[in-house]
């Protein structure tokens, strides 16, 4: 519980058809890229967007199959872009330069700082002595602490590094460790993934590409989306659908055993409230810590005043630098460097994962498959319902060919609008519900910000992640079918679902 | 002095009097093997007045500018200008107002021509070609939409899209330049709606032969088969 390493060593394959997955992988991976490779060119489709279809195909059958480290098959990816010439050197190696990499290395440097001083301990210990009776109670009240942080603190990255030395040390209490991970930390882990992520989508300032999209829909269909519109919609499938999760991980994907289900310490819950006991009142350390912590909070939670009060925004990542400055300031500070737990095979595995997504977006390939998709269909003269689930569907999933989420509000956006106006439907009507879609990143660890620091935990496997997604995003396409034949249209947003275009 | 630039101004406004709307202008540029090119341009007009029409052309040295179509009396003059082309037509009195204008004219060379000093490093693999257009609308007369269709060589595709300019505004739906497939050949479209004087556009491709290096398939599978061979024990111990 005193520490948080993240270890930088493969899961051991535990079942035989693991063992089986990960031999079979590797050249599984190979055939993938080589038949991608290989396929006649495509109309629309450049020789470089192929290429780089072909290098992320081979690196997520070796993500999901791992034959090597995770961060190996990064490295691999990162060298196919280049010999393959997908992507320039410059624009590979930019990667690990990127804002999410140093938010990554700033704040394990942060929660470097509350595992030492033990506030880390002291923050879960009281999480599991109030509600963690059973653990089922602690995964909502994780539920609810990220309901609350939402729509306080718009980057999911931040949100995620600041609740994860919580986890990991809950995650052990249950008995959930890095090396022996059971049902309570795949709950745990993944209900926050997915809370992060879906339940930015409850305010449209919950991230930048909401607001792109309220800008889309007013620019191109000439409609206006105001805060509380967005809310009204927003938040109650965003919330449902969590619920609905926290309930079905634990029910239906990871079952726990009857063990799990208490705090995994010698001597149960009244162990854990003596453990609590003996850490005594709030030491010097971790008050300064406190102090630290809740500067880089306000500093993440005030960005839209930045402006005004300093002339200069100051963004996440220089937040949790400023942070960083003073936890390893000499005499003053907490930590010194060589204290500082920073995984650097999850810097490289994101840096891997964020070359090839870029290289799938630079070059067209994300936009190619995306038209696709909508291009080899007919919705002329059928109800507006089909129309309307196909367009969400195709929202929702679309986010497993993309890592970025104003790409795809980019690519997409713009061709629902266009398609609401071409059948003759209100822009509005189909461009925000898809609009909500945007933020449920929740299929693959490189899907989003969160997902890469969460996998690097070792508590589930990608297919476990792929799962979680695609039961979290089928029961979003579900709610919002059924919001959009109902509240949606009490609202007055989407018209009725049997209604024909004229 | 004054007297004589006013002099210039109106001779000027007369010379290159607006003689009509340009709502588009489409030039569809085939590259055959041998990286000649012959295009076909249109230009659709409303509000044709007599006088001159002076259009650039967003080729350099254009090769037999013909005019293929046009109301009677039409004539074309095609003359260089700042390195660019213009293409001069001189409508008639009694020019219907609305035409379309349908040109053709051929290059000898579509594709960039690099040449190495010597010691210098290559930045194209062997078989790669650019080819980049630009086009500025030097006259006065907004263009409706201006669009390059350039169909590429049999046997070369589009390795990537290494310019496109201006980038699309927020209400444009769809890329500045579009990959795709015309008359079943592989193809680039430069697409650009509202042209005002002075506003330009362009695009870069780099072209690369059709066929993929058998190399991928020979390493790829060699290094499969010999991960099966070399790995076994990661199943079989287990299994035993």
């Amino acid at each position: 519980m005193e520490k948080m390493t993240l270890s930088s060593k493969t899961r051991e394959a535990q079942s035989p058809s693991e063992r089986w997955m990960r031999y079979l992988g590797f050249p599984g991976g190979i055939l993938l890229f080589l038949l991608i490779y290989f396929l006649p060119a495509g109309a629309g489709l450049s020789a470089a967007a192929q290429s780089g279809a072909a290098c992320f195909a081979l690196a997520l059958v070796w993500w999901v199959t791992e034959p090597f480290p995770t961060y190996v098959t990064s490295l691999v990816l990162m060298f196919l872009l280049l010999v393959t010439r997908t992507s320039s050197a410059k624009a590979i190696m930019d990667v690990l330069g990127m804002e999410v990499i140093w938010l990554n290395l700033l704040a394990f440097i942060l929660a470097s700082m509350l595992v030492k001083t033990r506030l880390a301990t002291r923050m879960a210990l009281g999480l599991v002595v109030r509600f963690g009776h059973k653990a089922t109670w602690a995964l909502l009240a994780f539920l609810v602490l990220q309901l609350v942080l939402a729509p306080l603190i718009p980057a999911t990255a931040a949100r995620c590094v600041m609740t994860l030395p919580l986890m990991i040390v809950v995650a052990t209490i249950y008995g959930s460790t890095e090396a022996t991970p059971n049902a309570f930390g795949k709950n745990l882990m993944l209900l926050n993934l997915a809370c992060i992520s879906v339940l930015s989508s409850i305010t449209m300032t919950g991230s930048s590409a909401n607001l792109i999209a309220v800008g889309l829909i007013q620019n191109m269909g000439g409609q206006r989306v105001y805060y509380m519109d967005w809310m009204r919609v927003g938040a109650p499938v965003a919330i449902l659908t969590m619920v609905l999760m926290w309930i079905l991980g634990q029910k239906l994907l990871f079952r726990m055993r009857p063990g799990e289900q208490v705090p995994q310490v010698e001597g149960g819950l009244d162990l854990v409230k003596k453990q609590l006991e003996a850490m005594g009142p709030l030491g010097f350390q971790e008050k300064k810590a406190i102090a630290i912590f809740g500067l880089v909070l306000f500093l993440w939670m005030t960005d839209i005043f930045h402006m005004r009060w300093f002339g200069v925004e100051i963004s996440a990542p220089f937040a949790a630098l400023l942070g960083a400055v003073i936890v390893l300031f000499p005499r003053w500070g907490i930590l010194s460097w060589a204290e500082a737990d920073i995984p650097w095979h999850l810097l490289i595995f994101s840096a891997g994962a964020y070359a090839g997504g870029l290289a799938l977006d630079d070059t067209g390939a994300a936009e190619w498959g995306v038209r696709m998709l909508f291009g080899g269909m007919n919705l002329k003269g059928v109800p507006f319902g089909f129309t309307y689930t196909v367009v969400i569907s195709v929202m929702m999933y679309s986010h497993l060919l993309t890592t970025s989420k104003t790409v795809r509000t980019l690519i997409m956006l713009p061709i629902i609008i266009t398609l609401a106006k071409a059948l003759g439907w209100s822009p509005i009507s189909l461009a925000l519900p898809a609009a909500l879609c945007i933020d449920w990143v929740v299929g693959l660890p490189i899907s989003g910000k969160p997902n890469v620091i969460l996998f690097s935990t070792n508590q589930f496997t990608v297919t476990d992640n792929f799962k979680y997604g695609m039961l979290t995003c089928t029961l979003g396409v579900v709610i919002l079918v059924i919001s959009g034949a109902t509240w949606f249209h009490w609202l007055g947003i989407t018209p009725s679902f049997w209604a024909v275009a004229p | 002095m004054r007297a004589l630039r006013l002099v210039v101004v109106l001779w000027l406004s007369t010379v290159f009097a607006m003689a009509a709307d340009i709502q588009s202008y489409t030039v569809r540029l085939q590259a055959a093997a041998d990286h000649s090119g012959l295009a076909a341009a249109s230009v659709a007009l409303t509000g044709c007045t007599p006088g001159t029409l002076a259009l650039p052309l967003g080729f350099p040295s254009p090769e037999n500018v013909r005019l293929e179509e046009a109301p009677a009396g039409v004539r074309l003059e095609p003359g260089p200008r700042n390195g660019m082309t213009l293409l001069r037509f001189h409508f008639p009195e009694g020019m219907p107002s609305q035409a379309t204008l349908r040109f053709s004219f051929g290059l000898k060379q579509v594709f960039l021509e690099t040449r190495l000093a010597p010691g210098e490093k290559s930045t194209l693999p062997e078989g790669s070609r650019i080819f980049r257009h630009a086009f500025v609308n030097t006259q006065e007369a907004p263009i409706g939409i201006y669009r390059l269709e350039f169909l590429f060589p049999e046997g070369l595709r589009a390795q990537a899209i290494r310019e496109q300019l201006p980038r699309p505004k927020k209400s444009e739906v769809g890329p500045r330049v579009l990959l795709s497939k015309l008359e079943d050949r592989q193809a680039a479209i430069l697409q650009f709606a509202g042209l005002h004087q002075g506003d330009d556009t362009s695009m870069a491709l780099e072209l690369v032969p059709s066929q993929r290096s058998f190399g991928w398939l020979i390493v790829g599978l060699l290094i499969g088969g010999l991960y099966l061979v070399k790995f076994k024990d990661l199943v079989a111990k287990k299994l035993a």
